[in-house]
């Protein structure tokens, strides 16, 4: 083994090292959750960012988010009620438009000048509901759109989401390492990758994974009654620096089915995140005699994903933060994925081309290796046998000579 | 924040691989004969001319079969070096 140089010997200890969590958030669009959640005539509150949102329709159907903080004296806009396009905050009563302008106060001649809180920008797209954060404040910038789905809700001959969340008390740089940790779908999920690759390349990270799953460990799904699984193929990318779309095909002893899996977050703060997850199926062609049975195996494997990531969560509940891996030839590309992170915490004009150039990482254990070892062995043969030809023919020329 | 390197890069940087039927120019390392890493630059992206959609599966980004080719035939070559050479 060559691992143990660099000036550190053998028998010094490895010390832990990271810094603080940054104090800042990620720049990009954060799903916030389900667009027919946002749309019930009421304000919501959403803790993000280290602030606190109100999230609401206006009477056009356009989802609104401004801070949730009254700017008049601090009251709590997502506790209040929607008045027309405008929020009304419980305090006073103060009208808030959509624009982050205060349209109107009941009790009071005019509006002060000053009157304006902050907006964000949000959009609805299969049915999702986006914030966009930017550090820096700047408008969403259009590459980092989120792609339509293909398949999914907007389709329908797909299954609603299947959705669920939780709180996560930690910095939500742990759920990212996820995307290149091969070794714990191994020891945390039991399945086994075939064959895994890695992806990144300007905002996009991907996941492809095929892989069969171990049939010693699976008690918690089979408690749940949860469909026996032979293996799956995903194909799962990260558009910014929260929202996966994974391409999810399961195969199953009774075929083949395609579903569609967001995982995604959005900071609470710096040491806690929302994690949101769903579930949209394709219905099965034949299914005319029970058209809920694929909404009802939707929301199973949904159940299969939230014990997924419970196991992730139990992990993450205890681990620490470390900036210093040590990491064996087998892991993933842990540090390089953390670099194409990077480039959605800096400004704008601080990011390099290193953050956003490609990265392939590929892992391939179906390639039949033997025969391509014999190649490299028979090519060194060859070589060597080249080598001694000339060495023969040199010393030729010497002999006649002599 | 500023991100550490990778502590296996210092034992084995990657090694320069040039495509065999395109002008790009890639970091390529073989952690084992099943693993490798490829690191491309810009300008490697925009000299590669035989991007093909990615295997069969759907969404995936696409991918040059050739620079694939050409890093097999480097190892053949022996100009790169395959760090774990045990086969399993
Ligand atoms: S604090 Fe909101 S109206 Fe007074
Ligand atoms: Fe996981
Ligand atoms: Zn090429």
């Amino acid at each position: 083994m060559t691992a143990v140089h660099n000036g550190t010997g053998a028998d010094e200890v490895r010390h832990i090292e990271f810094e603080a969590a940054p104090a800042r958030y990620a720049r990009g669009w954060h799903c916030i959750g389900l667009e027919r959640e946002f749309r019930d005539g009421k304000p919501h509150s959403i803790e993000a960012f280290g602030t606190k949102l109100v999230v609401w329709a206006d009477s056009q159907g356009e989802i609104k988010v401004l801070d949730a903080y009254c700017r008049h004296m601090g009251g709590d806009l997502s506790q209040g009620t929607v008045k027309g396009d405008e929020v009304a905050c419980p305090f006073h009563d103060w009208r808030w438009g959509g624009d982050g302008r205060c349209k109107q106060i009941p009790y009071a001649r005019r509006v002060p000048l000053r009157a304006r809180t902050r907006t964000w920008h949000a959009m609805a797209q299969d049915g999702l509901v986006f914030v966009w954060h930017d550090h820096e404040g700047n408008a969403p910038i259009p590459e980092q759109a989120i792609p339509l789905i293909d398949g999914g809700p907007s389709d329908p001959t797909w299954t609603d989401w299947a959705w669920a969340t939780t709180v996560v008390n930690t910095n939500c740089r742990e759920i990212i390492d996820n995307v290149v940790d091969m070794a714990h779908f191994f020891y945390v999920h039991h399945a086994f990758p075939t064959y895994f690759k890695n992806t990144f390349e300007g905002h996009t990270a991907t996941q492809l994974q095929k892989g069969v799953n171990r049939d010693d460990m699976r008690p918690a799904e089979v408690a749940i009654g949860a469909p026996k699984r032979l293996g799956n193929t995903s194909v799962a990318t990260y558009h910014g620096p929260s929202f996966m779309i994974d391409d999810l095909i399961y195969h199953y002893e009774h075929g083949d089915t395609r579903t569609v899996l967001i995982n995604c977050h959005y900071p609470i703060d710096e040491n806690s995140f929302m994690l949101l997850y769903g579930i949209s199926m394709q219905r099965p062609e034949v299914q005319d005699d029970d058209p809920a049975a694929a909404d009802a195996l939707a929301a199973k494997m949904v159940a299969t994903v939230r014990l997924g990531f419970e196991q992730d969560v139990e992990i993450w509940k205890n681990k620490t933060r470390i900036d210093n891996p040590l990491l064996c030839e087998e892991d993933g590309p842990v540090y390089q994925l953390r670099r194409w992170y990077e480039q959605f915490y800096v400004d704008v004009d601080q990011v390099t081309s290193e953050m956003t150039e490609r990265f392939e990482f590929e892992l391939d254990t179906t390639k039949p290796i033997e025969a391509w070892q014999r190649e490299v062995e028979e090519n060194v043969a060859r070589r060597a046998e080249a080598a001694a030809a000339e060495a023969a023919a040199a010393a030729v020329p010497q002999t006649q000579d002599a | 924040m500023g991100v550490r390197p990778d502590n296996r890069l210092a034992d084995a940087p990657m090694h320069p691989v040039a495509c065999t039927s395109c002008a790009a120019r890639v970091l390529v390392r073989k952690a084992s004969w099943q693993q490798t890493s490829v690191q491309w630059s810009d300008e490697a992206m925009a000299a590669c001319s035989s991007w093909s959609p990615g295997s069969a599966v759907k969404g995936l980004p696409p991918v040059c079969d050739r620079l694939r080719d050409s890093i097999a035939q480097a190892v053949v070559d022996g100009t790169l070096p395959v760090l774990a050479p045990e086969d399993d």
